[in-house]
């Protein structure tokens, strides 16, 4: 491209592109030293946040295996120098158990919502010099889509999940405890509810015309071959998966993927090459010859549609759901700190330390030009994190001195703050905070102003 | 027991206003080096050299970072001025988004408020009050801040100069420390004098690495909570309250 008209007109569209994405677009890593490459996207700002429903909260309270995963899942410590340097967890990928479908990172991603687990960055020994990035799955009701990976390679999830640690990202060989508590957790991540979905996996309820005449299609077998049809792989009865892998004309051979809350699991295939379920069935239709007219792909679009569906997927973020997260971490401390398990509290107090560090930058400093307003206020809840973070480091270190009745006392005065004081003072601050949307969007304008600056001069 | 407890809170009071005067000539220098890094800046950019112009940014930033565990706490509003960030329109970072950013030297006016700014400063040094309190609120403070995640690339991105103002930040805490809390520390609690030493020591072998995506960012978080935890309990071996993490707090 040496043309100046050529220049400036993609210079012009990339503006477009940027003013029209408007609230919707994330702020990228940006900068000359960060760990992942610039103009990666983690999508940490996003105001709206997958919601995530647990079986064992059906029944009660999680477990603290449940607590354990979670925590240990949302650690970078767990997984190999890189992940650890840059923040990285398990997490930043499956955001509250779900894919992250804006997730891209340059060289280990062909587009957002997918990524190379066998590439260069995280460990430079499983890479197999091709860029052959996977879809970034949803785990919702992961304890009925066995086997796991996309090509599904493994029958057991926490074998899966190890090679995850310890091949994928280089990290240390993790604890059998430390294991079992991550399969508990992704055990216990459970589908949003369908009401559309009855027994057997049937529509019931108020079901749309198309969508009837799109259940009948789903379950029609193939026209060149009646031993096929959507429903025999995609069993409704049994959460829409049949357990095997198959080739569908995308490659190779790959698992059948679950469709209840697809609605929300793009990009689709194995390595999310299609945006929409319209793509999805154009493909079927031309690998398979289905001979689907265009009124037959809008009902089976409406039937995926309405089988995908799910009760509020999103729900906004805020300190409240932060210190939610954070009061499920406590209970792992709650029980590691009494029995004196150094390598636990460690682990939590890192974790949980960090979340609270990454709260606190969601209430400006008074350094920030983009924020006005509130200035006490957000000094005030800045503050009472930083202070929350000192404390569990004083519960740390009195722990691993052997301290315990110090540790305990140290926790009780924690656990009365989180509950009212610094919520309190959190909402107060709520207004000017990045939680905010109008704040937030000011803010990431700010960054994104100065840090194109940089990039239009070279 | 409380006579006795008043007795080295007051001693401590004479030894600490004394090791406050030691740190005045620190500080003195190091915004006097700020200034002098702005007054170059100004002249590199008015002869169109970039270059120049961005080696006296980085001279001008390294004094300023070094003299942090005061700025935040006795002169907040200018320290919000200086540093202001992410599009400010006047300070270090407007100047380096023009310098670094879109590689342009017509920063004047911004230079110009900038030494205008440290100037007036430099001058009103030699008889700003130093309270001990302040002082070690800025140290707890600034050491508190060295642990944040620089994931991001840090506070000077787009320089690429965020792990010089950490160790230039590390540097003003351990000068803080030694000349103004150790002695009389020392004499309190020798062990804990020891260990604020040492975890110092341990902050700066941390950001001796050779570039930002070298540090063991965990490890300087870790360090750095457990460096302000005892500089809280050494407060209280000092006869001081114990510091607030954000100026304006207390």
């Amino acid at each position: 491209m040496n043309s100046p008209w050529l220049r400036l007109a993609t210079l012009a569209s990339g503006l477009l592109v940027v003013a029209s994405l408007g609230r919707a677009l994330a702020f990228p890593v940006d900068g000359n030293q960060t760990v992942l490459p610039t103009t990666t996207e983690l999508n940490e700002d996003a105001l709206e946040k997958p919601r995530e429903v647990f079986q064992s909260e059906r029944a009660g309270a999680k477990s603290y295996m449940v607590n354990l995963g979670d925590l240990a899942f949302n650690s970078p410590a767990i997984l190999g120098d890189v992940a650890r340097q840059a923040g990285v967890s398990c997490g930043t990928c499956h955001v509250n158990g779900v894919g992250n479908a804006k997730f891209f990172m340059p060289k280990m991603s062909t587009r957002p919502g997918n990524f190379d687990v066998t590439g260069p960055l995280f460990n430079p020994k499983a890479n197999n010099l091709v860029l052959d990035p996977v879809r970034i799955p949803s785990l919702r009701g992961a304890r009925y889509l066995a086997p796991y990976g996309s090509d599904g390679r493994s029958a057991s999830l926490r074998d899966f999940i190890r090679n995850v640690i310890v091949n994928e990202f280089a990290g240390p060989e993790p604890s059998p405890a430390i294991i079992d508590a991550i399969v508990a957790y992704v055990q216990d991540i459970d589908f949003l509810p369908n009401p559309t979905l009855g027994p057997g996996g049937r529509l019931v309820g108020n079901v749309s015309e198309a969508e009837r005449r799109g259940e009948a299609l789903f379950s029609k077998p193939f026209p060149h071959d009646a031993g096929l049809s959507c429903a025999g792989c995609h069993v409704p009865s049994a959460t829409f998966v049949d357990h095997q892998q198959h080739d569908v004309g995308s490659g190779g051979l790959f698992k059948t993927p679950t469709l209840r809350n697809a609605d929300f699991n793009a990009p689709y295939f194995h390595d999310g090459r299609f945006d929409s379920f319209d793509q999805v069935v154009d493909h079927f239709d031309r690998a398979f010859d289905l001979g689907l007219s265009p009124h037959d792909k809008r009902d089976l679009v409406a039937y995926l549609t309405a089988v995908g569906d799910g009760v509020q997927p999103y729900e906004h973020d805020g300190a409240g759901a932060t210190l939610k997260e954070i009061n499920d971490f406590n209970l792992v401390l709650a029980t590691a700190i009494p029995s004196g398990d150094k390598a636990i509290v460690a682990l939590a107090v890192d974790t949980i330390g960090q979340e609270l560090r990454e709260l606190t930058e969601r209430y400006p400093d008074r350094k920030n030009t983009s924020v006005s307003g509130g200035a006490q206020q957000r000094v005030r809840a800045r503050n009472s994190l930083k202070e929350l973070v000192l404390m569990l480091r004083r519960i740390d270190i009195a722990v691993a001195e052997g301290r315990s009745a110090d540790a305990a006392t140290e926790f009780r005065n924690y656990r009365y703050l989180m509950a009212a004081a610094v919520p309190a003072l959190l909402a107060g601050a709520e207004p000017w905070s990045l939680f905010n949307q109008d704040v937030h969007d000011q803010h990431y304008a700010a960054l994104r102003q100065v840090m194109q600056s940089k990039h239009l001069s070279h | 027991m409380l006579v006795l407890l008043s007795g080295v809170h007051s001693a401590n009071a004479g030894i600490l206003d004394e090791g406050a005067e030691r740190y005045r000539p620190y500080m003195i220098e190091g915004i006097g080096s700020a200034l002098a890094g702005a007054q170059e800046l100004r002249e590199r950019a008015a002869a169109g050299d970039l270059a120049g112009a961005k080696k006296a940014w980085i001279s001008a930033r390294a004094g300023w970072e070094r003299s942090e565990v005061f700025t935040t706490g006795f002169v907040p509003e200018l320290d919000a001025k200086i540093d202001a960030w992410p599009n400010a329109d006047s300070g270090f970072h407007a100047i380096e988004a023009k310098l670094f950013g879109a590689g342009q030297t017509d920063v004047d006016k911004d230079a110009a408020a900038l030494e205008e700014d440290l100037n007036d400063l430099h001058v009103k040094l030699k008889d700003m009050r130093l309270t001990p309190q302040g002082l070690l609120d800025g140290t707890a403070r600034l050491t508190y801040e060295v642990g944040e995640s620089k994931a991001d690339g840090g506070e000077s991105r787009i320089s690429g100069t965020s792990l010089d103002d950490m160790r230039n930040n590390i540097a003003g805490i351990d000068f803080a420390y030694h000349t103004i809390f150790s002695a009389p520390l020392n004499t309190a609690d020798g062990k804990l004098d020891e260990m604020v030493t040492t975890r110092i020591e341990l902050l700066e072998a941390i950001v001796a690495a050779p570039d930002l995506p070298h540090i063991d960012i965990p490890r300087l978080r870790r360090a750095s909570e457990e460096l302000v935890v005892a500089l809280q309990i050494a407060s209280t071996k000092l006869g001081l309250q114990r510091p607030t993490l954000e100026a304006q707090a207390r």
